[in-house]
């Protein structure tokens, strides 16, 4: 079931409204049987992997808690990161290395063809394993007691705002909530419809506008050139994070209006002044938990000193897996492997950028070095665009071979110009960030909040019905549905 | 609790509220909209229309042939209609008004058989008088019809903003123009003055033909079969129209669709639904001329006319052999 459909408009509120009419203790079971129905809507056979990954990490951490000594608590450990990595292996990776190990076979001349197996991705996979695993590591590490409940637990790993696009959720922050009783508080219901809102306005009049705009580039890459390919990469970066930024501000929102409290996936990206920093901004939830859990867990010593060659190569090691997490395509581990090295050189040129701009006098410019920084951060990342995306590697080649061609930027900037999507999308863009900063200055929403009801009332309705009129209802997934 | 009952009172304002902007919005949208209100001059011109009803030309903006042209004609061709909506009307004029044609004129360009062209069935607010939704719902199992009947009824603006544009910018819209149901096509562009024509023939082809198979659609296929047992029910010959197109569209076409082979599936389903169909092939009788093309896939008065009298003189040959 998508967000942005008709039937979670109807799923929505009957399941709120359900949700506080039942007594506390009942509560888990409507939510958990509401998650299930929401993830069957999608594809009902799926629903017993997503029971499968639940009992296997639900039976591993209580096989840990039997046990005090960490050397016996591993083979559960083990057991559920095999299974859980297995099913995300064989359901999103095994089309990718059949593909490859065949590929190399008819390189090389060597035996090695296998069949190609490309299973329908289940959605969501990605999110959930990585929730379970991290319940897991956290169990086998002692920083989270093992859910005895069963049925909590399985509401902790389906809980329908979160489960097929995340945020990545850690068992400390959501499973407690699931325990306490909400009484319906007026203030956050209002604030989860204004995020609901917020998130439909981004997706349906931002991010499926834009593209709009941007598929037919990665669609056929063969017809566009130079300054088309130049304005569509850093467009399809803002289309995707309108897109999950939009979806993940509807899942919090939707969580809010019964009383739980997500976590933070996004922080203006599109203002960091590293691309170090723009990773502590996008996707939080996702690099926190790799930072966490693998970054933190590669070696950092050689020879008994912390070496920075080895701390680079760990960057590197953990982002090429974000690329590789997001899609099983040579674009997306390409993709991780660039923010990788950005970041890797980022650290080694520290010091002589540090000197740079002492000598130039940028250091004492702050805010024209903070705008370079972020323009410059900006372009790196847009330039990652290439990579980012279903199209194929071939699809890939053509735009960065075409991108050069710049013969007929006249004609393509005046046909953009008269497209009134694009001119509209660039004011979006612009009204959409400004408002993210707005909003983000402390005290802000208090102000706003203390503004006259008709005022308040004037620009929801303002909202919505520009929403309603401008809005794109075609009904397109979310990006990272494909994830 | 009195926070709580502030909020169910403030809650059930804000949704009053919103009704009333909606219902608003509406009805504005409905009376001003600029197709519907070129739809419904089209309606009221029919209903006042009562000479000989030899061709009645149905379909959309690519049907462009004149009935002062052609004589005895209406011409009923309406923006983005799809074949569903054909049907519909179609059904509606023989079983409701009384009137029954010699000839009905359908274009059979590969645009009408897209996978796309039934998910491009729009201006609910204006078709929801002829198109049975819930009986399309039951017959394709897509809810969606019934989504669309209800903001075709209640919220017709929705999504529209081009629309809503489009009749600001058109809001004193001459229809004296339009003589029979016809209103002469575009002409504040010429194709033959694009920079890139190459860019727009893609872009249009694209748009319509993008995701095609080798064959005919199930929607329109089943719509277009059921228009054809329509006429054969009331004794009216259809006549299959290929409409001209740019050189640079067909170069595109060619590339997304087998043209041959879907032309050749077309004819099949009209020889077996109707035995007596006649097929006009104009769709290079324009070729090398963009400059009687508004765009890449839509002709200007000019070429419409010169489409007007070929199809005039070709069917002159089949009612006086």
């Amino acid at each position: 079931m998508l967000f942005n459909s008709i039937g979670y408009l109807i799923f929505l509120p009957l399941t709120v409204a359900a949700y506080y009419a039942l007594p506390g203790k009942w509560r888990w079971i409507l939510l958990l049987a509401a998650s299930y129905l929401f993830y069957a809507m999608w594809k009902v056979e799926y629903v017993l992997l997503l029971m499968a990954a639940t009992a296997v990490s639900y039976y591993a951490a209580l096989g840990m808690e039997a046990h005090t000594v960490k050397k016996r608590k591993k083979p559960w450990l083990w057991a559920a990161l095999t299974v859980n990595l297995g099913m995300l292996f064989i359901f999103k990776y095994l089309g990718f290395f059949t593909g490859l190990i065949s590929g190399l076979s008819d390189l090389t001349g060597l035996p090695g063809q296998i069949p190609y197996y490309a299973i329908l991705l289940p959605v969501g996979i990605s999110f959930y394993t990585f929730q379970t695993l991290g319940y897991v590591i956290d169990v086998y590490r002692g920083v989270t007691k093992p859910e005895k409940h069963a049925g909590i637990f399985a509401l902790y790993v389906t809980f329908f705002p979160q489960l097929v696009a995340g945020p990545i959720e850690r068992a400390r922050n959501l499973m407690p909530q699931f325990r306490q009783e909400h009484a319906f508080d007026p203030a956050a219901f209002a604030s989860g419809l204004r995020l609901i809102l917020w998130g439909l306005f981004k997706k349906i009049v931002i991010a499926d506008r834009i593209a709009m705009l941007v598929q037919p580039v990665y669609g056929q890459p063969e017809y566009f050139h130079g300054i088309q390919i130049a304005i569509a990469l850093p467009l399809l970066i803002i289309q995707v994070y309108a897109d999950f930024s939009g979806y993940t501000d509807i899942a919090i929102g939707s969580a809010r209006l019964m009383g739980f409290r997500l976590s933070r996936n996004f922080n203006r990206p599109f203002s960091a002044r590293s691309v170090a920093d723009f990773w502590n901004r996008w996707h939080i939830t996702l690099t926190t938990w790799l930072r966490d859990y693998v970054y933190f867990s590669l070696p950092s010593r050689f020879r008994g000193k912390t070496a920075a060659w080895r701390l680079n190569l760990n960057l590197i090691i953990t982002f090429t897996l974000v690329g590789f997490w997001h899609g099983a395509q040579w674009n997306f581990l390409i993709f991780g492997l660039t923010h990788g090295i950005y970041m890797a050189l980022a650290n080694i040129s520290k010091p002589m950028m540090e000197k740079f701009n002492r000598f130039s006098g940028l250091a004492a410019a702050p805010a024209l070095l903070k705008a370079l920084n972020q323009a410059s951060t900006f372009l790196l990342v847009s330039a990652t665009g290439f990579f980012f995306g279903q199209h194929s590697f071939s699809s890939t080649l053509t735009l960065i071979g075409n991108i050069t061609d710049f013969s007929n930027t006249g004609i393509a900037l005046k046909q953009m110009l008269q497209n009134n999507d694009f001119t509209l999308s660039l004011i979006l863009i612009v009204f959409m960030l400004r408002f993210e900063a707005l909003a983000g200055r402390p005290g802000w929403k208090e102000h706003f909040m203390q503004r006259p009801l008709p005022v308040r009332f004037a620009a929801y309705l303002a909202v919505l019905f520009f929403l309603l009129i401008f809005g794109i209802f075609t009904r397109q997934e979310f990006f990272y549905f494909q994830f | 609790m009195n926070r709580q009952k502030q909020f169910f009172r403030n809650t059930l304002i804000f949704l009053l509220l919103t009704l009333a902007v909606n219902a608003v919005l509406n009805a504005v949208y409905d009376r001003t909209m600029i197709y519907h209100r070129l739809n419904r001059n089209q309606d009221r011109q029919f209903e006042e229309y009562n000479d000989t009803l030899t061709f009645l030309m149905l379909g959309n903006s690519h049907d462009m042939i004149n009935p002062a042209i052609t004589g005895n004609s209406f011409n009923y061709a309406s923006p983005g209609e799809v074949y569903t909506q054909t049907y519909y009307k179609l059904k509606y004029i023989l079983e409701k008004t009384g009137k029954t044609p010699e000839y009905a004129v359908l274009s059979v360009d590969p645009a009408n058989f897209s996978p796309k062209a039934e998910n491009t069935l729009k201006f609910d607010g204006y078709w929801r008088k002829y198109v049975d939704y819930p009986a399309l719902a039951r017959e394709t199992g897509d809810f969606d019809y019934y989504i669309k009947w209800f903001t075709g009824r209640f919220c017709a603006y929705i999504g529209n903003y081009k629309f809503i544009y489009m009749s600001v910018l058109f809001r004193d819209a001459d229809f004296t123009q339009v003589k029979n149901g016809y209103r002469p096509p575009r002409d504040y562009r010429n194709f033959a003055e694009e920079p890139d024509r190459n860019a727009l023939g893609l872009e249009r082809a694209t748009s319509y033909l993008a995701g095609y198979g080798n064959k005919p659609d199930k929607g329109p296929e089943t719509y277009f079969r059921k228009i054809l047992s329509l006429c054969r029910d009331y004794g009216i010959t259809p006549v299959l129209v290929r409409m001209p197109l740019t050189d640079e569209y067909l170069m595109h076409a060619r590339k997304l669709v087998d043209l041959d082979n879907l032309d050749r599936q077309i004819e099949e389903i009209a020889g077996e639904v109707s035995g007596n169909y006649i097929l006009l092939d104009f769709r290079e009788a324009l070729s090398g001329r963009p400059e009687l093309f508004f765009n890449a896939d839509h002709v200007n008065p000019r070429g419409a006319d010169i489409v007007s009298e070929k199809f005039r003189a070709r069917m002159q040959a089949h009612i006086n052999p």
